[in-house]
């Protein structure tokens, strides 16, 4: 802004003001109106939500899937998706830092004297390409579920024992980790390892069981779970080969 | 049609109300009188010793812009969020033992046993999120209204350093109840800290009060939350209203003021 | 200008103030606001100071290893890990406490130099990428963390995700058949040890300098 566009908006905004109305009552009155709304809502959020405290600290535990309010699911979402390891100090630091610094000096380098918002295209477009993202990755953060748990239906075909064995291969499944790597549906991570969502179209049960014996490096052998266990074997086959 | 009106008969003198008179020479003439001048003079000798009234018809009666909207109200909606927030939170200190051996079974005292615990734990645990939410609708508004530039720059830096502030009360707040997702939270914030080259080792150490999570990690998080922040906050929101009752509320970016003429020719 | 403000001379009385003494330099005015800002600043570092170190304090305090006895050398085996849980901070119960998983060295698959501390092999739980409680899952033979996706292998190398390095160890000694636990160290992805880092800081190549050790790393 230069000093004729800065003199222009004081007289403007001076005009403006001129034609106001005094902050009190008139402008009050909306603010204690607002206030009134915000502790009806903070009231009404503890008596229905209420303050359930969860189990007790725990640093024994390896067990626990730890997950933090929603206001932070956003940055957990972040920190999830920056998988290479040399990036870590980029997403934790580098990311909000810099972040933090646009914000700070936002005045500094928008600097037109354009202020409504439809004659502000790139300012606009970002503000609501921010918003969008923040909501996007709030959104996969609140939906990222625990690696040893698969959340889908089962196929409607199956009934009695097939069903039974589908479910604890669910179960196995879960439990073995394959989500660190894998991706089943909405479940698991994205890589290092292909999709699962529809293995069973690429590979017969057979296959799948010959992968699982022998894969290839880095995902560990499952031979061990064969032979001790090849009824819990049997159905994380019977559980992939139905991913269709 | 012509409507005739009947002139209203006077009332009887004894119905007829009677005017209020000020006191006379011989004083007020009643409790209420007596009680409202009482009031007239405390205000008096306040303002004779502090003269804070030009102050407060400084703030109360300076103008607002025509087309002022709801979207005005978010900020002093999100500085009552802090208020409520302040209240609840002092309260909750009466009960609170920022101990790691007994910080849970305090919250579970106030939450269990207390009277109104639960009520009151659970504002300060929903009010940290309205106050989220508000704070940042106070700077999308900010942003889209064009609101952050000349000459409020600094008000908008101010704004800035107020929503970090809002994050580090609720990050600190996190730790206090000692269940398990504060404290695997708070584990993953400090480590988040300690990423920083060559400081974040120190850093986390510090936030931490040692190498490890420790006997006065919980109390010092306390007193960041109960002091230190909520200090910062209210200094700025102090500074941040100064500047907005002194460079005034911004109209809507839409508006015109409509010139008068002899303005536009004096203009030329 | 007038004579009054040249600043050439040192002397009061040549820049011609009035009521200057022979031979002075600083004037009344200029020594008041000397004493007002240096006593200023004396006042506030008198409480700054002290208030900033004691909070800075525990930086640099360090505490003593300790051994912990966590069972005898028969409860563990080379093929799976046992799960155990000692104190690794004092005098605040549960709280204090961490678990490690825990099993005999095998030579076959376990490649670094063998000593007296790693005759048995202590793996913490906390996950290298951001501190979250990592789990041994039997079936696949990995360590997987709930949080962000880390994936290590059976020795606790990184086998996916974002984690910067291996899983901590804890130093271990065999005593009468029986095992003791000790300290908590790093190690790179050579499984060589380093000093207690906190998660997300590696040490391989330039990391070990960007993340130095810190001042509060246990004595031995």
């Amino acid at each position: 802004m230069n000093q004729l566009e800065k003199e222009e908006y004081l007289r403007e905004y001076a005009l403006l003001k001129a034609k106001g109305k005094p902050f009190f009552p008139y402008a009050i009155a909306k603010d204690s109106a607002m206030a009134v709304i915000t502790l009806i809502v903070i009231i009404l959020m503890s008596l229905i939500l209420g303050a359930e405290l969860g189990p007790k600290a725990d640093p024994t535990t390896t067990t626990y899937v730890p997950r933090p309010e929603w206001y932070f699911f956003f940055l957990f979402e972040v920190l999830r998706i920056i998988k290479p390891p040399e990036f870590v100090p980029m997403a934790t630091i580098g990311v909000p830092t810099l972040c933090m610094i646009l914000l700070f000096l936002l005045p500094f380098y928008d600097r037109s004297a354009e202020r409504r918002p439809e004659r502000r295209p790139i300012a606009t477009a970002a503000g609501i390409l921010t918003i969008f993202a923040m909501a996007y990755l709030t959104f996969l953060g609140a939906n990222a579920g625990s690696p040893n748990e698969i959340d889908m239906a089962p196929p409607a075909d199956l009934k009695g024992a097939a069903l039974t064995e589908w479910n604890q291969g669910r179960l196995v499944v879960a439990q073995s980790g394959c989500l660190a790597c894998h991706q089943i549906g909405e479940n698991g991570n994205h890589g290092p390892g292909p999709r699962l969502t529809h293995i069973a179209r690429n590979l017969p049960a057979a296959a799948i069981a010959q992968t699982l014996r022998n894969p290839t490096a880095p995902m560990p052998s499952f031979q061990r779970l064969s032979d001790t266990e090849p009824e819990k074997f049997n159905a994380m086959v019977q559980f992939l080969g139905s991913l269709k | 049609m012509p409507r005739f009106r009947l002139p209203t008969p006077s009332r009887p003198a004894a119905l007829q109300s009677k005017a209020k008179r000020p006191a006379g020479a011989n004083g007020p003439s009643g409790p209420v009188e007596t009680a409202a001048e009482g009031g007239i003079h405390v205000v008096d000798w306040l303002d004779e010793r502090t003269s804070l009234s030009g102050g407060l018809r400084w703030m109360m009666f300076r103008k607002v812009p025509k087309g002022t909207n709801w979207f005005y109200t978010l900020g002093s909606a999100t500085m009552f969020a802090f208020l409520s927030q302040a209240v609840t939170g002092i309260f909750l200190a009466m009960y609170y033992d920022p101990s790691p051996t007994r910080a849970y079974e305090s919250v579970r005292y106030i939450v269990n046993d207390a009277f109104l615990g639960e009520f009151v734990r659970g504002m300060h645990r929903w009010g940290s999120s309205v106050m989220v939410i508000l704070i940042c609708l106070h700077m999308a508004r900010t942003f889209f209204f064009g609101a952050y530039k000349y000459p409020r720059e600094l008000n908008w830096v101010i704004g800035v350093a107020l929503l970090i502030l809002t994050f580090a009360m609720s990050f600190t707040g996190y730790l206090l109840p000692f269940d398990q997702r504060s404290y695997w939270a708070t584990i993953v914030g400090v480590n988040i800290n300690g990423t920083g080259p060559l400081v974040g080792p120190y850093l986390s150490d510090f936030l931490r009060a040692g190498p490890e999570f420790g006997a006065t990690t919980l109390s010092r998080f306390y007193a960041i939350h109960m002091m230190l922040v909520p200090g910062l906050i209210a200094a700025l929101m102090g500074a941040h209203l100064y500047l907005v009752a002194k460079l005034g509320t911004t109209a809507p970016p839409w508006m015109r003021a409509e010139r008068e003429k002899s303005l536009i020719e004096d203009e030329v | 200008m007038s004579d009054k403000h040249k600043k050439s001379s040192p002397y009061t009385a040549d820049r011609g103030i009035p009521g200057a003494f022979e031979g002075e330099t600083v004037t009344r005015r200029r020594f008041m606001n000397v004493t007002a800002q240096g006593l200023g600043g004396v006042a506030v570092a008198a409480f700054a100071l002290p208030a900033l170190g004691f909070a800075l304090g525990p930086v640099f305090e360090r505490t003593k290893m300790q051994w912990q006895d966590i069972g005898p050398l028969s409860d563990f085996n080379e093929d799976e890990y046992i799960p155990k849980v000692f104190t690794i901070v004092n005098g605040i119960g549960t709280a204090g406490e961490t678990t490690a998983y825990v099993r005999l060295r095998n030579p076959e698959i376990d490649t670094e130099p063998e000593d007296e501390y790693n005759r048995v092999i202590a793996i913490s739980t906390r996950c290298n990428h951001l501190g979250c409680p990592v789990r041994f899952t039997p079936a696949a033979g990995r360590f997987l963390c709930p949080c962000h996706g880390g994936v290590y292998d059976f020795r606790g190398l990184r086998a996916g995700g974002p984690p910067v390095r291996p899983l901590d160890r804890f130093y271990t000694r065999i005593e009468d058949s029986r095992v003791l636990v000790g300290a908590r160290y790093s190690v790179n992805s050579e499984l060589k040890r380093f000093s207690p880092r906190d998660p997300g800081q590696p040490v391989d190549g330039i990391g070990q300098y960007l993340y130095p050790a810190r001042f509060s790393t246990p004595e031995k």
